[in-house]
């Protein structure tokens, strides 16, 4: 006999366990303190005067594409944005420092969800090098001290499991549905309207936008439009008329940040291309889905 | 089929929010005199904020007069080895030479603050021997030791008890 003493490069991860997933107590608790962790204002209109809501993108697009090339776990990314909403909602903050406090938030919480955490020197050479290792680190224990340590947030991600057994769904599109919400998730976190609402919600709404656009609802009853709401908002105790507001600002974000994508590639071809190709990009632009159900997920 | 789908779309969306590489700097340059201040600033307000919650000076290991608590010192023996002020100094001094092993370790994968074994070619048993885990729990690893239960005081507490019906029959 032999024996063999493997230690591979994969990360290890725990099963899924129904002790945590199916008991109707874990969700009630995760509703009941989900408001803990939401930012105390809307910090634009009354704590920061030098950052603006469109750097807040920026540098959350930025942290979504470093979690998405370092292929760091999905919660990583939402969790980040909340520590960075949550600090930004009591320090005024410059903006040549918030692309490092976005590098220290991704480093917490990377360190929280992760067994193989983002290096300090990584994030840093993500910046490029415009900040140092040693700063990230003492940053760190800044955004601690104003976070009070508090980093377990709850976060849309918690209530994915949760919503998903409830829901008739069919077994084979489960992997494609968690996905699709995940992805909601995190285009809601890039997005500062999202940034007060609870994580239930959010979580609930980008559920409603992936069956919906995923045009799941032909076969069972009970996930046509309205009987979708309804459903979704009870298992999440959220008001019909909000989740449904939340629902439509999800695929107005989807849509419009496609169509950007959009318009940034053409500029780009055009750019290459020379004049010539007007004419053909204008027509290209009229054919741009304005409805969540014209786009083919 | 399904997981190309949905990789589509967050591909897709990831591209259209994205512009050009990832490694690149927001907002222009840090100015790193204000960032150091404003870091001691804040560090120091932390300290504070503390020192008022806890009615304690945390710079002078004094309490303050009329805090909330009542603080009463012990001896350091009494507390575990993990809250003792010497240990950090201990650490410090024992540090490089397992450090180094492990920095490389660790910056090979490109992941740290992660425990590893440490490659069998670049640590020597010696060094081994010394991590500093053990050199500081010693003195309290054979206080425990004394103190500890042996598997043998078990084997004869059962021949005791064992024994006991016998001779009661007897």
């Amino acid at each position: 006999m032999e024996l063999l003493c493997l230690e591979m490069d994969t990360v290890i991860r725990a099963r899924p366990d129904p002790n945590l997933l199916y008991d109707e107590r874990v969700l009630q608790s995760l509703l009941t303190i989900e408001e803990r962790f939401l930012p105390q204002c809307s910090y634009f209109k009354c704590v920061q005067k030098d950052i603006q809501p469109f750097m807040r993108r920026m540098v959350a697009t930025w942290m979504l594409e470093v979690c998405e090339e370092q292929k760091c776990e999905e919660e990583v990314f939402p969790l980040a944005m909340n520590y960075l909403d949550r600090f930004l909602a009591v320090v005024p903050t410059r903006k040549c420092n918030l692309q490092l406090l976005g590098a220290v938030c991704m480093f917490l919480a990377s360190k929280l969800k992760e067994t193989r955490p983002l290096t300090a020197e990584k994030l840093c050479i993500y910046t490029d090098n415009s900040i140092k290792p040693q700063e990230l680190l003492e940053w760190e224990l800044v955004v601690l001290g104003k976070l009070k340590w508090n980093l377990a947030a709850v976060t849309p991600n918690d209530f994915i499991e949760h919503i998903m057994r409830k829901l008739p769904l069919p077994k084979e599109k489960l992997a494609l549905i968690r996905k699709h919400v995940q992805t909601f998730i995190a285009l809601c976190a890039t997005d500062f309207n999202f940034a007060m609402y609870p994580p239930s919600m959010i979580a609930t709404g980008s559920f409603g936008a992936a069956i919906c656009g995923l045009q799941l609802d032909n076969g069972d009853q009970s996930l046509w439009g309205d009987n979708l709401t309804d459903l979704l908002a009870k298992i999440t105790n959220t008001e019909v008329d909000c989740l449904k507001a939340c629902q439509e600002q999800i695929e107005r974000v989807l849509v419009s940040s496609l169509r950007e994508g959009r318009r940034q590639q053409q500029q780009q071809q055009q750019e290459q291309a020379g004049p010539r190709s007007k004419a053909l990009d204008e027509l290209d632009q009229s054919s741009t889905p304005t409805d969540v159900r014209d786009i083919d997920l | 089929m399904c997981r190309t789908m949905s990789i589509n779309l967050s591909k897709r969306i990831l591209t259209a929010l994205s512009n050009g590489p990832t490694r690149r700097n927001l907002f222009g340059p840090v100015d790193r005199e204000q960032l150091q201040l404003e870091y001691q600033d804040s560090l120091r307000k932390d300290l504070e904020d503390a020192s008022r919650r806890w009615g304690f000076d945390f710079l002078t290991e004094t309490p303050l007069e009329g805090g909330d608590f009542q603080w009463e010192g012990i001896s350091g023996t009494k507390v575990p080895a993990l809250y003792r002020s010497c240990m950090v100094g201990a650490v410090e001094v024992l540090r490089p030479r397992g450090a180094s092993g492990l920095g490389s370790a660790a910056a090979q994968s490109g992941k740290e603050n992660i425990p590893r074994t440490p490659n069998r070619d670049s640590l020597k048993p010696q060094s081994l021997e010394k991590t500093p885990e053990k050199t500081q729990s010693n003195n309290q690893s054979n206080k425990l030791k004394r103190k500890q239960t042996n598997i043998t005081d078990f084997y004869q507490a059962k021949r005791r008890v064992v024994a006991t019906p016998r001779k009661s029959g007897q």
